[in-house]
């Protein structure tokens, strides 16, 4: 999974690495004979003297820059080295083109471009601390941060009250239907009670696709004929759920494009019927940054509490993983990642990082 | 084997054959970017040594233009993320060979899950195969 994005941050982490150590060794040089450092300090005086009469934007500008002086005193006094803005500048830009080459959506490349300048730039570093280090950190956090927290849906269960009403929307042939089955299943190992509602009543066959999986797995399974109402089929779903104490609803529907005004109306009336708890956008990470895309569209029409990507398997750039939390706002909550009902997993960032960044820090 | 079990491995059947046909579509969908990407490859390189620069421009619907390229070094090139940025031809090419190299192996994977799928639709068969000959045995015999 996400094998080529792997690849590729494996590269930018050393070009990032090496363009720091590459500042850093002219530096040791002079460190090493004890008259050095006193040179650099004279062309050190010419920028302390300009600042004086430069405009207060510059100033802020020349804040934000790591200084030369400050450089040579922390490198002698402290035994340590600052990274400067500069010195990254060209890997940074690598990452980004490396980034957006994976299908990264634009704001979510910006965010971990900005993320791992703040971890780098600045920085101070002890003399033989390991580059790499620094860097597998920043970029970690930088990835954390705009990945978000994930979803913990049986946590989630837990603390609410039952039955918990779970609505699956998205568009067609991303594997909705399965995405149910596999989370029914999953729920179950969990524990917990669940009941399939079959509110796919459009597509041909989807009432029998629903009902397969749902006998397979030994879940009982609210369904009404082929074109019925799919808002009656749900609250009826609801209705068995309450009476028989069951814990969790799946209300699985037929997919539909976002532009689509009187299949967003239906879906509407649904939510207002059955009034779920948590409505989930399902599509396929192969799809890259459409995905990403469609799911804005979708959380701004309907809403949508989480995501859930299929497909994740055959994905190997990880743009629309990497990005779909932090453009809409919205949780990861599973990868689909394989035929069988146990291939779903719960998205964990902080394991997609580490599997990301296999064999740093 | 009863009636209902009959009914059922034929579902199963059906539900793996339209997963079957997803997949099919989606190895459609690659190998039709592989052949774009490698007809830009090939348009590329050519425009190099072309040598007033003049080309076919398709403009659909079939028709196509006699065109000459300003810049043939550089590019304007997709990158991914509705992102376009302009690269030296050289860079593209090694992009999209890349690309190409991408698709091929994502289609490998997508081949091989069609394989598989087809082995399990074959598993059902036979057993739908012998469940039928099972019954036609009993009903002779009940003869």
């Amino acid at each position: 999974m996400f094998g080529g994005l792997r690849e590729k941050l494996q590269a930018a982490r050393n070009r990032l690495g090496s363009s720091i150590q590459a500042v850093v060794k002219p530096a040791d040089g002079t460190e090493k004979g004890n008259g050095a450092p006193e040179p650099p300090a004279v062309p050190a005086a010419a920028p302390e003297a300009a600042p004086a009469p430069v405009p207060e934007a510059t100033l802020a500008e020349e804040h934000k820059k790591v200084r030369f002086v400050d450089k040579v005193k922390t490198l002698i006094i402290d035994r340590e080295l600052i990274v400067s803005e500069k010195d990254v500048a060209d890997a940074l830009s690598d990452l980004e083109i490396t980034l957006l080459e994976c299908d990264v959506a634009l704001p979510a490349t910006d965010a971990i471009i900005g993320q791992v300048r703040k971890g780098l730039v600045g920085k101070h570093r002890k003399i033989g601390e390991s580059v790499d280090t620094l860097v597998v950190n920043a970029l970690k956090t930088a990835l954390l941060e705009v990945l978000g927290n994930g979803f913990d849906l049986a946590e989630y269960i837990r603390e609410h009250d039952r039955p918990v009403k779970i609505l699956f929307t998205g568009v067609n042939g991303t594997g909705k239907t399965t995405t149910v089955a596999k989370i029914g299943f999953f729920l179950k190992k969990q524990g917990f009670s669940v009941v399939i509602g079959a509110g796919d009543t459009y597509r041909a066959g989807a009432i029998e696709q629903i009902g397969v999986h749902a006998e397979r797995l030994g879940i009982k399974i609210i369904q009404h004929q082929e074109g019925a109402d799919p808002s009656a089929v749900l609250f009826d779903t609801v209705q068995y759920a309450s009476s028989h104490k069951i814990d969790v609803v799946l209300a699985d529907t037929a997919g539909r494009f976002h532009n689509k005004a009187n299949l967003m109306n239906q879906l509407d009336k649904i939510k207002r019927v059955m009034k779920p708890d948590l409505v989930i956008y399902v599509d396929e990470a192969v799809a890259g940054n459409d995905a990403v895309t469609r799911a804005f569209e979708f959380d701004k029409t309907v809403g949508a509490d989480a995501v859930v990507l299929t497909k994740a398997d055959m994905d190997s750039r990880g743009g629309a993983a990497i990005s779909i939390a932090h453009t809409i706002g919205k949780p990861l909550m599973f990868l689909g990642v394989g035929q069988a009902y146990e291939d779903i997993m719960p998205f964990e960032p902080a394991k997609v990082v580490d599997e990301l960044l296999d064999g740093g820090a | 084997m009863d009636q209902r079990e009959l009914m059922m491995l034929q579902q199963y059947l059906q539900e793996y054959g339209q997963q079957a046909e997803i997949f099919v579509q989606q190895l459609q969908l690659l190998e039709n970017g592989r052949m774009e990407a490698l007809a830009a490859i090939e348009s590329l390189q050519e425009m190099l040594t072309s040598d007033d620069g003049t080309v076919l421009l398709q403009i659909g619907g079939g028709a196509s233009v006699r065109a000459k390229v300003v810049e043939p070094e550089k590019v304007l090139l997709a990158i991914g993320a509705e992102v376009i940025v302009e690269r030296s031809n050289k860079d593209a090419v090694e992009f999209l060979q890349e690309r190409v190299m991408e698709m091929e192996a994502s289609a490998k994977k997508v081949a091989e899950t069609i394989d598989k799928l087809r082995a399990q639709m074959n598993e059902i068969n036979k057993r739908i195969e012998s469940g039928y000959q099972q019954a036609m045995a009993v009903e002779q015999g009940q003869d």
